[in-house]
């Protein structure tokens, strides 16, 4: 073995001493801050990944859009569907309409969907009742509107289209839609919850005096997460239609989350960068007690890289230890992570956060190989240093005086 | 007629202190031949250490220089040379605490790449006697113990001369005879060349020739 890499070792593990104390507290510093870095980062990445699924599911993977009405979507839906990269694609039509429940009214903002087609936007964010049961007599509808209107399962609402407005005006006597209330859909989006009424595109044509035109196609990939790629490649050819994919539909939201993940990155590490910075200052008491030491070597031929080598490798060792021991804690900590936040729930009694406000059955984790190949490398970079400092200051002493240092 | 082994040519040195400057050494001259042993006695802050420490080549002198006959190449300056030819036996053992004694001597070997250092530590150890004492750690040593590892440490990489600075002064009467009985008797086994920092006249009587530190000047004494 390198002589100074043994040395670097017996210092910072001493023999005969069962309990290396300077070592172990570093180590666990540092391996403290990786893990509150790392466990910060997979749990923010576990509601993105949360966000990013709501929305697919609640908007579709793309959402192609024309200027004006598409007028033959049939065979525009077949079209689409031909691409290898498309799963589904189903035409929906969508408009504002005024629903009314006895004295409470609110706007709903309706869509048609086409019922042959399973995979529909919201579908999995059924809250009550089913969407099998949506037929020409029904209607489902947002969480909220569904409050606004004082509604339950079974209750009749009635819908005013703009159609009927324009019935009116010509002197006839229209009358509304009454639909069945058969599901209640929660999707987490506000815009979503407070204004949908899903009916049958069918019905909606009908009540909207639209023959057999569309407002839009909605598309499921099979690779959602090239969406751009793939709505930019359908959109070639027919610059009259608007490919939307999903992360440009929520873009601000998704932009939120990627900043928010970003300022914690860095709150997370200044963490870490406090404990290299013990580390730095205990490695520099100890490089101090060591001087002579230092000295004792320079004069038995040591050379300036391998003093430097010989405490560097110490701050290498307490980075590379904490950083592994950070890795496990993180794991750790995420595994019992249902247990913890009960016992947190328990402490501050706000009953279950995460159940409340995002309607999530637990706490969603996604693990990232990146975040953990950066705050590794970020933490090695940074502990390397704190002890490469006092290693190049210890190097750079005359020997003579180093060995008359008491 | 022997060959001269190292020499030192009008070294001076002097340190910046607060009370001005401190000319420690003013005129130093000195040749040591090949297996010859010189002792060094003077006052506490005569500047023995110091002169010591340019001779190994720790430190550069201010004027003058030093030569030493490395390997039988001729004469090169020490400094760039640091642990090759010359070997360093201070007065309070500088073992390194995390070492025991055999890893303590292979140390030096290891340092400069010297072939066989476990074979060559174990016969040192064996001849400064500490052979039971291998996996020993310095604290567990007594004071003339450590400085026998020591003195091991400094010749297991052949040194031509070895520079021993007051090897006794921390050890009690019966055990410093010890040391310097052993050291002399190795050193004109091997045929190396010795300097010998004391403050005692009977140690410095044993060597071949006594020369005196008074006021930055060698005399012999
Ligand atoms: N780095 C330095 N800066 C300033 N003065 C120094 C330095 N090193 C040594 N001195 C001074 O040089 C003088 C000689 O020191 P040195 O250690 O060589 O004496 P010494 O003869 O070995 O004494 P002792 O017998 O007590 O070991 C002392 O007065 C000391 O104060
Ligand atoms: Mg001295």
């Amino acid at each position: 073995m390198l002589w100074f890499l043994q040395i670097a070792l017996r210092q910072l593990f001493q023999p005969g001493k069962r309990f290396p104390a300077f070592a172990i507290v570093s180590i666990l510093g540092v391996a403290l801050g990786v893990a509150a870095l790392l466990v910060v980062q997979t749990v923010m990445n576990g509601f993105g990944e949360e966000h990013r699924l709501r929305i697919r599911e609640s908007f579709g993977d793309c959402v192609v859009l024309t200027r004006t009405t598409i007028t033959n979507p049939a065979e525009l839906v077949k079209k689409l569907r031909k691409d290898d990269e498309v799963l589904n694609a189903a035409a929906f039509t969508e408009g504002p309409a005024l629903s009314r429940h006895g004295q409470f009214s609110g706007v709903a903002f309706v869509r048609g969907i086409d019922l042959t087609v399973k995979e529909q936007p919201a579908r999995p964010y059924i809250a009550a009742g089913s969407f099998d049961d949506l037929d020409d007599g029904r209607v489902i509808l947002g969480y909220g509107l569904a409050k606004t209107l004082r509604v339950n399962i079974g209750d009749k609402i009635e819908l005013w289209s703009p159609a009927m407005a324009e019935l009116a005006e010509k002197g006839q006597a229209p009358l509304p839609a009454e639909l069945e209330v058969c599901g209640i859909v929660r999707t987490g989006f506000t815009e979503v919850d407070d204004r949908a009424a899903i009916i049958p595109i069918r019905r909606f044509r009908e009540l909207w005096a639209m023959g057999s035109q569309a407002h839009g196609i909605t598309l499921r990939f099979k690779n959602p997460n090239d969406a751009p790629a793939i709505a930019a490649r359908l959109n070639v050819g027919s610059p009259e239609m608007h490919f939307v994919p999903w992360q440009e539909i929520k873009k601000n939201f998704l932009e939120a989350i990627r900043f928010e993940k970003t300022m914690l990155f860095f709150l997370m590490f200044i963490i870490t960068l406090v404990a290299s910075f013990s580390i730095g200052s205990t490695l520099f008491s100890a490089v101090i007690r060591r001087t002579r030491e230092v000295g004792v070597l320079v004069s038995m031929g040591a050379r300036r890289w391998q003093i430097v080598a010989l405490f560097g490798i110490q701050g290498l060792m307490i980075g590379l230890l904490g950083t592994l021991l950070g890795f496990a804690l993180t794991g750790s900590i995420l595994a019992a992570r249902e247990n913890i936040l009960t016992i947190i729930n328990k402490i501050f009694g706000d009953g279950d956060m995460v159940a409340n406000v995002y309607q999530f059955s637990k706490v969603p984790l996604h693990y990232d190989s990146s975040d953990f190949i950066v705050a590794a490398g970020f933490t090695l970079l940074v502990t390397t240093l704190a002890g490469l400092v006092p290693a190049i200051w210890a190097a750079s002493r005359k020997p003579s005086e180093a060995m008359r240092h008491v | 007629m022997s060959k001269v082994l190292l020499e030192a040519k009008d070294l001076k040195k002097s340190f910046s202190t607060a009370a001005g400057s401190l000319d420690v050494l003013r005129s130093i001259n000195l040749t040591v031949n090949e297996g010859e042993s010189v002792s060094i006695r003077g006052l506490s802050g005569s500047g023995k250490t110091t002169l010591l420490q340019l001779l190994g080549g720790l430190e550069a002198p201010d004027a003058g220089e030093v030569l030493i006959d490395l390997k039988s190449q001729g004469l090169v300056s020490p400094h760039l040379h640091l642990g090759h030819g010359v070997g360093f036996v201070f007065q309070n053992f500088q073992l390194m605490p995390e070492l025991n004694t055999l890893e303590n001597v292979m140390l030096a070997a290891k340092i400069l790449g010297t072939p066989d250092a476990e074979f060559k530590a174990r016969t040192l150890i064996e001849s400064v006697g500490l052979g039971s004492r291998l996996n020993h750690y310095p604290s567990q040593l007594s004071g003339g113990e450590c400085q026998r590892v020591a003195i091991a440490r400094a010749l297991i990489n052949d040194p031509t001369i070895v520079l021993a600075d007051e090897p006794t002064g921390n050890l009690d009467e019966a055990t410093g005879q010890q040391i310097i009985n052993l050291l002399l008797g190795i050193v004109a086994k091997k045929q190396m060349a010795l300097i010998l920092v004391t403050h005692s006249r009977e140690f410095a009587e044993r060597t071949q020739r006594q020369l005196l530190l008074t006021k930055g000047v060698l005399s012999p004494g």
